[in-house]
Parts: structure tokens; sequence; C-alpha cells
């Protein structure tokens, strides 16, 4: 099975400057950030939703759908709680209270698609590459890349040990709530053991072919800023502009809203 | 005489916390070009001492270092393990674990990045170690959709980029499977020719001995000996008494009193002509006579394969209507290249797999209408890899893990758990940490904890990857008497000797086909098909072939000599 998080398709977005990739998925983050109302957060995820579909990125997302569900439900319920208005529905529910969950998850969601957008179309190298250019320490920014390397690593072993488990007779699929929060010991002991041992020979190899053996370091991958790299960018700061000017206008925002 | 590339003088050396020293009393020296190889059963130390060179021990591994170590005027002791890479290139055993770039060229350029090598000059090292281990064609490809054997050649191009002058592997091939070991072995055979490079491999393969310069064999922490390879390899008793894998033929010889033994088939059979040795034909007629015989006594069926097919996600076709039949009471083998399906077919057996065409009928009833929970009372799998199921903090908690799950009685959980760990050897052990043990021991905690819901099956898969040669013989020994107790064994192994001395019966796999089946003598005597499947034989078999015959080990082959008499 193949657990690769980054998927080489070489779309348009694939080709952007990883630096650019960057500072876009800095900027999505402040422009999700700005609104309450989920009717001006909707710009912004018609752009999401235009990159995940370009860059092929919705392979992924229906990957972790699951967990998507299970944040998206808890979510919902969630911010109901801790936050209520003056039009009252029912129980917790109130227009107010609803019109902010929807928005919180949409933001949950939607920084996760930025996130998603960037590893599915920036290779691990790249990515580092950009963020050292940046202005990134290069350990921080082999450190970050590291974390996602281990992704698939677990991915990989949790499929092996599952099955290794159900043939002892492992059932994950019975008992109550805390009976099956149990059964996932014996998944997670192996789980971990074996990530630390890999890990632990990652890190042996790494030393051994010279990992900051000196100051310098050269980069085989080559990048530069691109004509169509400075319009992304530049389309990416207006955006973001705008959004800014909207905000201190004041739309975007909930009225009668009371958060706990 | 040219000065020493490594040298090592009274180096001692003492993991962190622990009591007994891992190194004693080493002084070793390799001269510049030459090839070394380090043997030694498990634990005796292979991998320390290897660690100790590039100096992962002491900087990496912390603990107490006495002595000294100096490869070409620079003491481990003064430079970090990233400031001798560029002396000392090190591979790795596990090969999913060092590699860690998206691509195959990143993974070469890796070395030289480090070394601040300019742009131009890393792209001509990739160009050219890439085509040195045969993997020009893959230069855009992550490493995850290689095999095992290329993800190895690709560990070892990534290292030769930074230009060492030592190239140190550790068991570079343990993992593999025989095609891919070939395919490591035939480059270190070019690299052992370059005389810039010298080489230290570690390893359990002693066919592959024969093209080191010269042995060092070493057990608890010392070196026992270190001579040229023909000296080392002559010495069958010294071998065996350390539990490294003699070579089968100087055992032969020695074993009807030569005393200049030959070691490869080539050198067989012209000593055995001249020294006008003969096979008893009526002797080794009755033996096969006898061994087809036994075989015909085991006709009831247990596992009946229809057609089966299998299709990963709707796309990669690794079985291919197989047709087959296990019987009860079977000692089975199943080998084949990493990808012929070997594994995929087992994983049908226990129902943890069904097929997506086909069928297949274990107990005479299709494993769709049984489900995994009730099939795995009848048939037990054995993953390779033990660190993958054990998770308890005792190994009887371990063991007694899947009698629990069935809901036993506790009388009845600790009976079967004394049963299984006496069938495995692991008496008395009960109260031990699992996670202690060595890998052959954690291996029969793993075999136990899958006896204990007492199967009638048992799959193994790759029962004997990663122990030693005497655990092997011990672990196959113990898999062979729970078959003479009535249990059905099946498993699948990369080691050709384990199915030439245990396996009754062999299946051959080839992209998701059975192409050959037969007893195990059977199948060693098609060659050429063997090769068609990239298998080969061990080189005592290929002797006995040259010779005529198909002798499975030297003991048989004596048995049935002409006027030798035990």
């Amino acid at each position: 099975m193949d657990a690769e998080i980054y998927i080489d398709n070489n779309s348009f977005i694939h080709r952007i400057d990883p630096r650019v990739k960057i500072i876009l998925f800095l900027l999505t983050f402040v422009a999700i950030l700005l609104f309450q109302d989920p009717i001006w957060m909707l710009p912004i995820t018609f752009l999401i939703v235009i990159q995940l579909a370009i860059s092929g990125a919705f392979v992924n997302m229906r990957r972790i759908k699951y967990i998507l569900i299970v944040l998206t439900v808890s979510s919902m319920i969630l911010w109901n709680l801790f936050s209520s208005g003056d039009t009252k529905l029912f129980w917790i529910f109130s227009v107010e209270s609803l019109t902010y969950a929807v928005a919180r998850t949409m933001l949950m969601i939607l920084m996760i698609s930025a996130g998603m957008i960037l590893i599915t179309s920036t290779r691990n190298e790249e990515l580092v590459n950009g963020m050292i250019r940046l202005g990134m320490p290069y350990r921080v920014g082999f450190a970050i890349s590291t974390a996602l390397r281990l992704v698939p690593t677990i991915v990989t072993s949790t499929i092996t040990i599952s099955q290794a488990q159900r043939s002892r007779g492992l059932d994950l699929e019975s008992g109550n709530l805390l009976e099956r929060l149990k059964k996932f010991l014996p998944l997670l002991v192996p789980v971990f053991i074996s990530t630390i041992r890999s890990t632990n020979i990652f890190g042996m190899a790494l030393e051994s072919k010279g990992f900051g053996a000196s100051e310098e370091r050269t980069f085989y991958l080559d990048f530069e800023m691109k004509t169509s790299d400075y319009l992304v960018l530049a389309f990416g700061i207006l955006f973001m502009l705008a959004s800014i000017y909207f905000a201190i206008m004041g739309y975007g925002k909930i009225e009668g809203l009371v958060r706990a | 005489m040219s000065e020493p590339i490594v040298s090592m003088q009274d180096l001692k050396y003492r993991y962190r916390g622990q009591k007994g020293f891992a190194l004693e009393e080493i002084n070793l020296t390799l001269n510049p070009g030459e090839f070394l190889m380090l043997m030694g059963p498990s634990e005796a130390g292979k991998s320390t001492l290897a660690a100790t060179i590039n100096g992962l021990i002491p900087h990496f591994h912390m603990g107490k270092l006495e002595g000294d170590v100096v490869v070409m005027n620079r003491n481990t002791k003064d430079h970090s393990v990233a400031q001798m890479a560029e002396l000392v290139g090190m591979v790795f055993q596990d090969f999913e674990a060092q590699l860690f770039s998206t691509n195959v060229e990143l993974e070469v350029a890796f070395g030289p990045e480090n070394f601040a090598v300019p742009r131009e000059e890393i792209k001509d090292r990739i160009d050219e170690n890439l085509s040195y281990v045969g993997l020009e064609g893959f230069r855009n490809r992550p490493p995850s959709t290689l095999s095992g054997g290329q993800k190895q050649n690709l560990a070892i191009a990534s290292v030769l980029a930074l230009k060492p002058q030592v190239l140190v592997m550790d068991e570079p091939t343990t993992d593999l499977d025989p095609i891919s070991k070939m395919g490591v072995f035939e480059i270190t055979h070019r690299l052992c020719k370059r005389d810039d490079l010298t080489l230290l491999i570690v390893e359990h393969e002693t066919e592959e001995a024969l093209f080191a310069d010269r042995i060092a064999l070493l057990n608890k922490g010392r070196l026992i000996k270190v001579g040229p390879t023909r000296e080392i390899l002559s010495d069958v008793a010294l071998m065996e008494s350390l539990g490294v894998m003699p070579l089968g033929i100087p055992r032969f010889f020695k074993s009807v009193g030569v005393s200049e033994v030959p070691l490869t088939p080539d050198e067989g059979v012209e000593v055995f002509k001249s020294l006008k040795l003969q096979v008893n034909e009526s002797a080794y007629n009755d033996m096969l006579v006898k061994e087809k015989a036994d075989l015909e006594k085991l006709n009831d069926p247990l596992i009946q394969c229809r057609d089966l097919s299998h299709t990963y996600a709707g796309e990669v076709e690794a079985l291919k209507q197989v047709n087959m039949e296990i019987h009860r009471g079977d000692m089975v083998a199943i080998i084949g290249q990493n990808g012929s399906g070997k594994t995929t077919l087992a994983k049908h057996f226990n129902g943890l797999l069904l097929p997506t065409e086909g069928e297949i009928l274990v107990n005479g009833k299709p494993t769709r209408d049984q489900g995994i929970f009730s099939l795995g009372k009848s048939v037990g799998y054995v993953f390779q890899n033990p660190d993958h199921q054990i998770f308890s903090e005792k190994v009887y908690d371990e063991v007694a893990f899947s009698p629990r799950i069935r809901k036993l009685s506790e009388e009845e959980v600790n009976q079967r758990v004394l049963e299984a760990l006496a069938a495995v050897g692991l008496e008395g052990q009960e109260e031990e940490d699992p996670f202690t043990l060595t890998k052959s021991g954690r291996q029969r905690v793993a075999v136990a904890s899958v006896l204990a819901s007492s199967p009638d099956v048992l799959i193994l898969d790759e029962p004997t990857t990663g122990l030693d040669y005497s655990e092997q013989r011990s672990m196959m020994n113990m898999v062979r008497r729970l078959n003479e107790n009535g249990s059905t064994i099946i498993f699948i192994t990369h080691h050709m000797w384990v199915v030439a001395e245990y396996a009754k019966r062999a299946f051959v796999m080839k992209d998701g086909n059975v192409i050959l089946e037969g007893t195990a003598r059977e199948v060693f005597s098609q060659g050429e098909t063997l090769r068609d499947a990239f298998l080969r034989p061990p080189h005592f078999v290929e002797f006995s072939h040259r010779l005529g015959y198909t002798f499975l080990t030297p003991e048989e082959m004596k048995a049935c000599l002409e006027g030798v008499h035990n």
C-alpha cells in the first residue's frame, strides 16, 4: 500500500515556487481567522476548493474522511454548547450559535485543507528548502519535514500490526467504548515501539551521511521565482489586504452572538 | 606494507546502563582495498564493532569506550559521526528506515549536500552512482515504491556518493529475498575489486564469504579468529561451535575424513572424482521411494485453493488463479521472490484476506463463511516481525492474549500458556519482560502466543529471518517437533537451506502463480525453473546435482556413499 502524502502529478500548484506556497499557506490562515460569519468565509472557501481540485489533494482528503467527519460532528456540538444567541431554536441551538458553529467547523476543515494542499503538492525537500530560504534555520526545517515523513511510516506499520493482532483474535468492532479503547493497547504499543526503533536507525543513517558536517550546505534542488509565481503571490497579498479591510470595517460579524 | 586504513587498538566498549562489555580486547586492522567479512552469532557484538568505525560509537550510542579506533589518522573519539562520514560510509540492515528523501535522486544528493559539494558535481555523483547500482531509470521515483533490493541498492549509492574510503555494511541482505540478495552481492563483488575502497561487511550468508579476502569471527564481544577466507571456511568445527553456518561442501568432505576440504561446487566435484567416491545407487533409490511413500500418506485435504485470485485496490493483481492443496500433517514451504504473492496467499489461509475471485476452502468450508475470528482458532498466523505483535509487559500475558480473548477459564488459559511456552523452549520465563529478550526469544514468544490458541495449522512468515544459524536451527527443530505432534505447518522463507532440510513439500511462486510444486528434492532438482523464479539452491545441493543426484544435506549424502559406513 502506498502511504505517501505527496502526489506527483505536476499540476499548476505543484509548479509554484515552494516559498510562495508557504506564504500563501500562512496568508490563508489569516484570511480564514478574520471572519465569524460563514458567508464571509465563502470567498476563501471557494479558492481552497479550487486549489484542492487542481492539486489533486481531494484524494488525500478522502483518506482522512473519517477524521473529518468526527471533527465536524464534535465541533458542531461543542460550539453550540459554548456559545448562544437571542434567536433560540431548541435545546442548545440558536440561530447565532448554529451559524457560529458552522463557521468554526469551516475554519477547521479549511485549515486542514490548506495544509493538505501544501503537502500534497510540495515535496518534503522543497518544503524544507522553501522554509530555509524564507529564513528558517536548516535544522528546524528538517525537523518539520521529518515529522511529516513519519506519517506514512506509521500508517504502514499500523496496517501490518492490526493484521497481526486480528490474526490472534483481536476484535476491534465489538464492546462498549471503554472496552474498545482498551483493545487499542495491543495496537498502540507495537506501533510506538517500532516507530521508536525505526527513528533510531533513521538518526544513525542521517549522521552517517554527514548531517550537520559543515556550516555550509548546498541544496541540490534549485528554483527561481517565475512571473507566474509573482502573480500568484500578488493575488494572495491583495486578497488578504481586502479581507483585512472588510474585517476592520466591521463586516463578517455575527450580531447577537454570546460566547461562553 | 602500506599503512592500515582502519586500526583498532585494545578496543573495549560498554553500552550505557549495561554491566557487561559489548566489545573487549579488539585489535584489528583493515588494509587499503581489502574486503573483510565479519561473522558471528547473534549478540556477538558485530553491529557494535561496525558502529565504532564511523564513530556512531561513542557519539550516537553513549557508553564507555576504551582504546582507540583510528581511520586514516582520524581518531573517532575526536571527530563527530558527520565528520567521519566523508571517510566511512555506513549501510544498515533496515532499508526502510535509512532512506528518507522523496525521490531517488535527492536521496543520493543528501550526503554531498551536507558537505557543501557544488551542485554541478552533485549532479555528476548522482549520475555515476545511480548507474553503478542500476537505478538510473528510477531517478524521480519515491524510494517507497522500490522493491526491498532496490532500496538497499539505493542506500549503497547514497553512501558511495560521499566517496568514502571505507564502506561498512551491517547485514545489508538479511531482510532481502534471494534475488535481491544476489543484486546487492553483485554490487559488493564489483566494489571489492576497486582498490580505492575498503569493505567491511557483517553477514550471515556464508556462501558470500567466499568473495572476502579475510574473515573475522566474533563471539561474546571478542575476536575469536581472524584469517584468510579459505582457512576460516575450512574450519567447519570452529564455525559450528560458534553458531555460524558452515558451508555444506566442506562439511560433507570433513565428515568423510578429507582434511584439505574443497569449498565451492566446482572444487567439490573435482575432489569427489579424484577421491573416486561413489554414490550407492540402490541406497539413493530406496531413499527416494521411502520419501515418496511417506508423502503419499498425507492425503487429507485441509486447505484447497480453486482459481484463487486476489487483486489489491482493484489494480494490482497479486494472485492469479492459484490452484493448490495442502494436506493435514504436512510441512510446507512457500518460496519465491518478494512480490511473488507468497504473503498474500498465506493471508488467505486464515481469512485475513478474502479472494477477489475463485475460492479457498479451509476444512472444507469457504473462508468467507468462517470469518477471521473463528478461523483464527484453527489457523494460527505468526507474522514476520515479532515486534509487530508483542505489547505485554510479561511473557505470560502476551501468550495468554488469545486464549483470554476467546474467554477461556483462567485455569485453561494457564494450562495453554504453559504448554505453549514449553513447546517453544521458554519454560520458566513467564515473568520476563518480552522486550528484553533477544530477537530469537521474541520470535519464540510470538510463536507461543499463536500456539496458545492451539491451532491445527500454523503459518509462519519468515520464521528464521534475522536469526543466526544456531537460532535458525533450533527454531526450525521446534517447528518440526510441532509438525511431528500433528500440526500442519506452512512457512514462508528466503532461506533455501531451511527448505532443503525441513520442508516436506515446497511451492515455488512467481508473479502470483505457483510455478512449481513437489518435495523439496523435486523442487531443487529443477534448477532451470528455480532460476526462472529468481531462486538458487544451496551450494551443497548444486554440488550433488552436478554429480547427477539431488542430495539435500551432507548427512544424507554420506549415508548413501559407497564404501562409507557410519
